[in-house]
Parts: structure tokens; C-alpha cells; sequence
């Protein structure tokens, strides 16, 4: 039965890769879902937490996850920055929504551009103990290079739930969009809050980017092929709903999983955009939309 | 806690156009005063004065707290929230896709506040039942009648030194009228709340307050016991068509 352990080989693998896609996806369910930024350059910031990850792992020895959790203040401080140069020359002016756009394709070019200077068009990789481990359940093998993404892209996903539905900070997050006056008049100032916000979502890239060159090797204009995903995903998740987006994350690596084993690795990338106009056409406000 | 609240000689407007000349109020102690006037006389800014909205040209707005005295003018709203004047805005605010629960939680945003959450829920609930009961459904979905209530709940949810509220009747058909200041007046008899209320619907609102001004063309026309106001000819003529 070839067929059988085939089909149950992709979709054990397709669910991991689901829960390391839902780490990628949660900073624009965030800026994108919660907060009505177009962040087109997220999957960037992915990268550039990637290549902390390499250059901590290839200088230091450090584990990428290690790293990882370490440089989340350092991207959320980043992220904080770069909302308040957004605020001041977009947002506050009203222009946001086409020259934001053009703003943050820039942002993304500028951060690509970098790193191919710093790093070239090779492909890097980290080393762990760890990453080539493998076991089998029965016909399944899992790989831990999966595995461990997969764990921690849930926990990540976790982690933001409870602090959104939990914390004052949190609701107000999930408010601020809906009435940022009426947000004011809870005593809480719109602009802080659209700043941790954003802060938060660049500093799950940081955690994203070491679970990505984990998984595999990464070059720096890798980013462009998770753009359209991590946006299928946010919206086929709901906009803004963190569920939903580990969810909707699964449901993309599974069917992407599926097309690669059976069809060929090239129809990858064509499935998130396949389920993403299927999302739009018939749920356009996602699976858990409010 | 003795809080009290005195608008002295307010001047304000938006741009050129000037629409407060000279507005004094003060609201005691314990006490609901209501402020009213019909659309386009200057409600809405002097209470976006108070809660900093509107940046007033000259005059002074201050809290009296147990004899201290706060300078409003100048402080950002989220400032005068956290001072505990808080505000039930008209047309309601409500953050629609979120939950009656996480919309009254968000009401407990001002820090002293949060103390007091358990109690203040269980306050709200005892006084809106039909929140409790529809906690878990999203704000945007309830009728109108139900979202003043909710409105009111998250305002109170703050622990307010003084609620300020904005036209509680805009929008809400009349019998749901009676049935919101009907609620105000319960909470203010049970609560001991400080309340300015803005409102147009003359016969409502004077069923709850204690006193009353009347503004007209951004100035106070008239002001006195409710009593007093009703017998007023200048109300008589405005608001009760004799």
C-alpha cells in the first residue's frame, strides 16, 4: 500500500509544516487582521530573523530557537519603530492605505537588498543536534526539522491568544480598529496600543524566522513566496482571529502537502492562492471571522 | 471620595465658528444635572470639553476632589479617564465585533478600575440583567435599547468619580427611552453616582435630574431645580410647545 503511506506521510507532514505557517501568519493576523496595516513586508522581517538565527548558530554555536526567543525584544522594539514612522508619515495624515502600501513594499526591498549584500544568494542553513533526528509511527516517519517548528508555532499561537483575550492591553488590541475614539474614552491611548501591536507582531517574525531555516535552507529572496501564503492564510483564518489562523495555517500546509506529494512540489505555491480566492468567493470574512 | 465638577467661563468652537460664549456649570457632589438644549446648540462640545476632546480658547474646567482641586483643560482624554470622569458617548461607541463581556471588560482599562473588576461586572449585571444573559454575543448584533445598556455598563465599569452622558436617547425608540433613564435614575438612587447628562428630550430627562440648565446659541439660558424648569417660559416655549 504505497498510495495509503504515502497519503498518510503528507499529511502528518502537512500538518507540522500547518503549525509553523500559523508562526509566519500570526504577525499579519495581527497588522493585517487587527490593526488594518498591509504589511506586505512580514515575511522579510521572517527572514531577517532567519539569518539572526544563521548568524548566531554559524558564530556562537547558538540553538535557533535559543535565538530566537532572544531577539523577540529586539524586533518587537523594531517593530514599535517602525509603526511610529508609519503613524507620523502615513496614518496620522489619513494616506495610509496606498502609500502605506508602497511604504512597506520598500521596507521590504531595503531589508532584502541588505541582507543579499551582507550574506550573498547562497543558501544557509543551522546546525542543531537535533534537526536531523527522525522517528516513525508506524508507516509515518516524523522529522524533527518539522516537528519542533510545529511545536513552537503552536505554543507561539497559544501564547498570543491568551495574552489577546486575557490582558487589558490584549482586548484593547482587538478594539482598536473598531473605534480607536471610543478607545480613548477606556482610557487607553490608541497610538500605544497600535505600537505594541505591531511591535508584537514584528517579534513573532523573530521566533518564525529560526523555525524557517530550521525547516530548511533559506536565501534572502525567499520571503517573495510567503507573501501570498501568510496573507491566504490570515484571511482564510478570519482577520484577525488567532484561531482561526492556526487553523486555516493547517489547512494550507495539508493541502499544499497533498499537491507537492501527488501532483509535484511546483503547485506549492499555487495552492495558497488557490484557497485564498476559494476563501474570498464563498466565506470572504474567513473560517472564524467575527 | 467628594467629587465635583465646575466648568467656569468656557469658550470654545471649532475652527472660526465659535460655539460656546461663556459657559459655566457646575455639577455637585451626588448629584444628576442634566444639560439641555436642542441639536446645534453646543451640548456635544461643552461635554467634548470636559473629557478633552475639544480644547477650550479660554476659561477653566476643574475637578473639586475632597477640596483639591484638578486642572482638566490641557489633559488628554485618556488622562481625565484615568482621573475617573468617564463618558457614555452619543451614538454609543460600542466595539461591535467584540463580545458584551469584552466590551464592559475594556470599560476597566483605567487602573484604578481593575480592582474592582468582580464587583463592578456583578454591578453591572444585577443592573442590566439582559447582559449577563447575552454575554458571550457580540456587541454589534444587540438592538439599540441593548447597546445604550451596554454603553452605560462599560462607562460604569470604570468606577466613575462622574459619568458624563451624551444624548441617551438619540436613535432609541421612545418606549426604550423611558426604559434607559429609567435605569439611570435607578443606579443614581442606588449608587450615589455624579451624573451630567446631555440630552434634548426634556420630558425624559427631567424625570432624573436634580437641576437643570438650558443652553441656547452656546450660552446658559436659564438654570434652577427641575421644578423650576418645568415652569420655566422659556422651556415652556422651547420644549413644551405651550
Amino acid at each position: 500500500m504505497v498510495w495509503l503511506d504515502l497519503l498518510l506521510n503528507a499529511l502528518a507532514a502537512g500538518i507540522l509544516l500547518g503549525g509553523f505557517y500559523a508562526a509566519v501568519s500570526l504577525g499579519i493576523a495581527l497588522a493585517f487582521g487587527l490593526l488594518d496595516i498591509v504589511n506586505i513586508a512580514h515575511p522579510v522581517f521572517v527572514m531577517l530573523g532567519s539569518y539572526v538565527a544563521y548568524g548566531m548558530n554559524a558564530r556562537f554555536g547558538f540553538d535557533p530557537i535559543l535565538t530566537g526567543l532572544l531577539f523577540t525584544p529586539v524586533f518587537y522594539a523594531l517593530g514599535v519603530l517602525l509603526y511610529r514612522v508609519y503613524y507620523v508619515s502615513f496614518e496620522r495624515k489619513g494616506a495610509e492605505s496606498l502609500r502605506g502600501l508602497v511604504f512597506f513594499f520598500g521596507v521590504l526591498f531595503i531589508v532584502e537588498v541588505s541582507l543579499l549584500l551582507a550574506f550573498g544568494v547562497d543558501y544557509r542553513m543551522v546546525e542543531a543536534r537535533y534537526i536531523g533526528e527522525t522517528f516513525q509511527i508506524g508507516p509515518v516517519g516524523i522529522a524533527f526539522r518539522l516537528l519542533v517548528p510545529c511545536v513552537v508555532g503552536v505554543a507561539l499561537t497559544g501564547a498570543l491568544y491568551l495574552f489577546l483575550s486575557r490582558t487589558f492591553y490584549g482586548r484593547a488590541i482587538q478594539a482598536v480598529a473598531q473605534d480607536s475614539f471610543a478607545l480613548r474614552l477606556m482610557g487607553a491611548n490608541p497610538f500605544r496600543v497600535k505600537g505594541i501591536a505591531f511591535g508584537l507582531a514584528i517579534a513573532t517574525a523573530a521566533l518564525a524566522g529560526a523555525l524557517l531555516i530550521m525547516i530548511g535552507p533559506v536565501e534572502p529572496a525567499m520571503n517573495r513566496e510567503y507573501i501570498g501564503r501568510v496573507f491566504a492564510v490570515a484571511v482564510l483564518g478570519g482577520m484577525g482571529s488567532i484561531g482561526g489562523t492556526l487553523v486555516a495555517a493547517i489547512i494550507v500546509g495539508v493541502a499544499e502537502s497533498l499537491t507537492s506529494t501527488f501532483y509535484g512540489p511546483s503547485w506549492g505555491v499555487a495552492v495558497s492562492f488557490g484557497v485564498l480566492l476559494l476563501a474570498l468567493a464563498v466565506r470572504p470574512s474567513g473560517l472564524f471571522g467575527r | 471620595m467628594a467629587n465635583r465638577l465646575v466648568v467656569r467661563n468656557v469658550e470654545a468652537g471649532y475652527g472660526a465658528v465659535r460655539v460656546l460664549h461663556g459657559v459655566s456649570i457646575e455639577v455637585n457632589d451626588g448629584e444628576t444635572v442634566v444639560l439641555l438644549g436642542t441639536n446645534g446648540n453646543g451640548k456635544s462640545t461643552l461635554i467634548n470639553c470636559v473629557m478633552g476632546v475639544v480644547r477650550p480658547e479660554r476659561g477653566e474646567i476643574y475637578l473639586e476632589r475632597d477640596g483639591q482641586r484638578i486642572d482638566l483643560v490641557g489633559r488628554t482624554p485618556e488622562e481625565i479617564v484615568h482621573l475617573g470622569v468617564t463618558l457614555v458617548p452619543e451614538g454609543r461607541r460600542l466595539f461591535p465585533k467584540l463580545t458584551v463581556e469584552e466590551n464592559l471588560l475594556l470599560g476597566a482599562f483605567r487602573a484604578d478600575a481593575r480592582r474592582d473588576i468582580a464587583k463592578n461586572l456583578e454591578f453591572c449585571f444585577e443592573a442590566f440583567p439582559v447582559l449577563r444573559e447575552r454575554k458571550r454575543q457580540l456587541a454589534g448584533s444587540m438592538s439599540g435599547g441593548e447597546q445604550q445598556m451596554l454603553a452605560i455598563g462599560r462607562a460604569l465599569m470604570a468606577t466613575p468619580a462622574i459619568l458624563l452622558v451624551d444624548e441617551p436617547s438619540v436613535g432609541l425608540a421612545p418606549v426604550l427611552v423611558s426604559r434607559v433613564i429609567a435605569k439611570i435614575r435607578e443606579l443614581k438612587e442606588r449608587y450615589h453616582l455624579t451624573v451630567l447628562m446631555a440630552e434634548q428630550n426634556f420630558n425624559q430627562a427631567v424625570k432624573i435630574a436634580d437641576r437643570g440648565y438650558v443652553i441656547v446659541h452656546g450660552q446658559i439660558a436659564f438654570e434652577g431645580r427641575t421644578k423650576d424648569l418645568t415652569e420655566h417660559e422659556l422651556v415652556k416655549k422651547f420644549y413644551l410647545g405651550v
